[in-house]
């Protein structure tokens, strides 16, 4: 019941963050036969861009010459950065909307029990980033399809498109548990976004400068480096296993807290 | 049989006082009031009882199961009113009774249209377009459309027409009929005195008294201002005269017994005018306060 309503009630901001990044990722990648036309002059271009900014946005290990490379400098960021900002809104709002709009009195004098809202809205929330990344990773195959004839390697698509699908979960699920801890919509949406642009920022700023590199442990951008991902095609077991304890944790403190809160509104 | 059995139950909000040991019993098929003023802790106590809210202290039963242990039970045969009606404001009305109903593993579309229809509610609608008074309608119809054994109803007649009260107190004569125990607070004295048949009294957090309604009714409670041309003329002693005060032109009082018996009284003071007025509940609490409740 609970799972069925939440999707369906996701569908239409879904779809206008897909249309919108997925728009973004083709209109990018429909510009690459023109860059790859030109590769000397960019090349000639690239020497003048300062080191720093070629290390933040991966330009120094990726090559422009690629759809790939081209698509992991460019579109990716929008699926990554602007995918998570997405996921943690969608994800923070899930449980303590019931309590902003006051509607959890209506719910729970219903009998359901908690633990099942919590795993419902859990399964709902990762059912929406499932499709959310399914449909964007179809748009940007078809952008590469449509910026050149060159063969893509399946295997690095493949890795490239669950990477941010990781991310948004890891997200998500962080921002989840601070929806069942919080009672105000406005502040889950606040903290959850700010723990995305600061993640983002971290990210930047380690990759720029190698004396903050220990950060690179606490910014799930950089578990998911498109660099990384196409030079191993695959992600870092370290990483993967972070994130995946990330969203066990969040899911299971969501759970604990939800449990024991007072429902007042 | 006792359905509803709340045992020194106590809520702290941190340190904010919610309700205090409050020990209380309603029995089955028995429509039972709750009344004190606002923030006396009556949705405090509700609430305690969905299990929406976690007690500090003591603990609460409904049909013999425990509140906090076996909410997800209880809530199958319960059906819940709160005092402020919010419903997801994307929904249709009959859209929201179907996820209500879904919850519930019987069929109760029919029951609803049916409620509904009693309600005059339009199930077309959308709720966010919805008056205060429909929305109340649209929380009475979820509370019951499961035919719950047990009803809560969180002051459910305000904001509904007089003519839309009497419909709500015929459904709910017509649930207690069917076998229904009705527990409902409210802050209308009046509105408790037409349909209960015990009333509890809680006032800052602290339950005051459990009453039977016929002896609010044979004890029953009247303002009665006494205004005199001839200020000397202005001692009277009435018995059953409570909280006597001096107002410009005359006096008023606080009266308990039989208005029968007022009357009689009445009709050897020489006033030139008088006022007869239902007090407000405060009034008839502050009498009970100064009282404290240890008259039974």
């Amino acid at each position: 019941m609970i799972y069925k309503r939440e999707v369906k009630q996701a569908q239409k901001a879904l779809w206008i963050w897909i249309i919108a990044l997925g728009g973004m990722s083709f209109l990018i990648m429909s510009v690459y036969p023109q860059f790859a036309a030109n590769k000397e002059q960019l090349d000639d271009m690239m020497k003048l861009y300062p080191e720093a900014m070629l290390k933040a946005f991966n330009m120094d290990s990726l090559g422009f010459d690629t759809p790939l490379g081209f698509y992991a400098i460019e579109g990716y960021l929008f699926v990554t950065l602007f995918g998570s900002i997405y996921a943690a809104m969608m994800a923070g709002s899930m449980i303590v909307k019931e309590e902003s709009e006051k509607t959890v009195e209506f719910l729970l004098s219903k009998p359901v029990s908690r633990g099942r809202i919590v795993a419902e809205k859990a399964l709902a929330v990762f059912t929406n980033l499932l499709l959310f990344n399914i449909v964007l990773s179809l748009i940007n195959y078809a952008g590469f399809r449509y910026a050149g004839d060159e063969a893509i390697d399946m295997k690095i698509f493949f890795m490239i498109s669950l990477a941010p699908f990781l991310l948004h979960l890891t997200f998500a699920a962080i921002a989840f548990a601070i929806s069942a801890i919080m009672r105000k919509s406005r502040a889950v949406t606040s903290i959850s976004l700010a723990i995305v642009l600061l993640s983002y920022f971290f990210d930047i700023v380690q990759s720029i400068a190698e004396k903050f590199e220990p950060l690179k442990y606490v910014t799930p951008f950089e578990y998911v480096d498109s660099a990384y991902i196409i030079e191993h095609t695959a992600i870092k077991p370290l990483y993967v296993s972070l994130m995946a304890g990330i969203v066990v944790i969040c899911v299971l403190v969501a759970y604990a807290v939800y449990k024991r809160k007072d429902l007042s509104v | 049989m006792t359905i509803i059995e709340l045992n020194g139950l106590t809520k702290y909000y941190g340190k904010n006082r919610g309700i205090e040991d409050v020990t209380f019993s309603v029995e089955e098929g028995e429509i039972f009031g709750f009344i004190g003023p606002n923030g006396a802790g009556k949705s405090t106590a509700i609430r305690t009882l969905l299990n929406l809210i976690y007690p500090t202290k003591g603990s609460a039963m409904i049909m013999g199961r425990d509140v906090v242990k076996d909410s997800q039970k209880i809530r199958k045969f319960t059906g819940y009113l709160p005092s402020e009606v919010h419903y997801y404001e994307d929904m249709k009305v009959k859209e929201l009774f179907a996820y209500s109903g879904g919850f519930y593993k019987k069929d109760c579309a029919r029951n609803a249209s049916y409620l509904a229809e009693r309600l005059e509610l339009d199930t077309s609608r959308k709720i966010e377009d919805l008056s205060f008074g429909n929305r109340k309608k649209v929380g009475i119809v979820q509370a019951m459309l499961h035919d719950p054994r047990v009803l809560i109803l969180d002051e459910p007649t305000s904001g509904l027409d007089p003519l839309m009260q009497n419909v709500f107190f015929d459904l709910i004569r017509e649930a207690r009929d069917k076998g229904a125990t009705i527990f409902f607070s409210s802050h209308y004295l009046s509105e408790v005195q037409k349909l209960c048949d015990r009333v509890a009294i809680i006032k800052e957090g602290r339950l005051i008294k459990v009453e039977n309604m016929e002896d609010i009714r044979t004890n029953q409670f009247k303002n009665v201002s006494l205004l005199f041309h001839d200020a000397s003329k202005a001692n009277v002693n009435i018995d059953g005269m409570l909280q006597k005060e001096r107002i410009p032109h005359g006096i008023r009082f606080l009266y308990s017994g039989s208005s029968r018996a007022l009357l009689d009284q009445l009709k050897t003071v020489p006033f030139d005018d008088i006022l007869i007025e239902e007090p407000s509940l405060e009034e008839v609490f502050i009498h009970y306060y100064e009282k404290g409740g240890v008259e039974s």
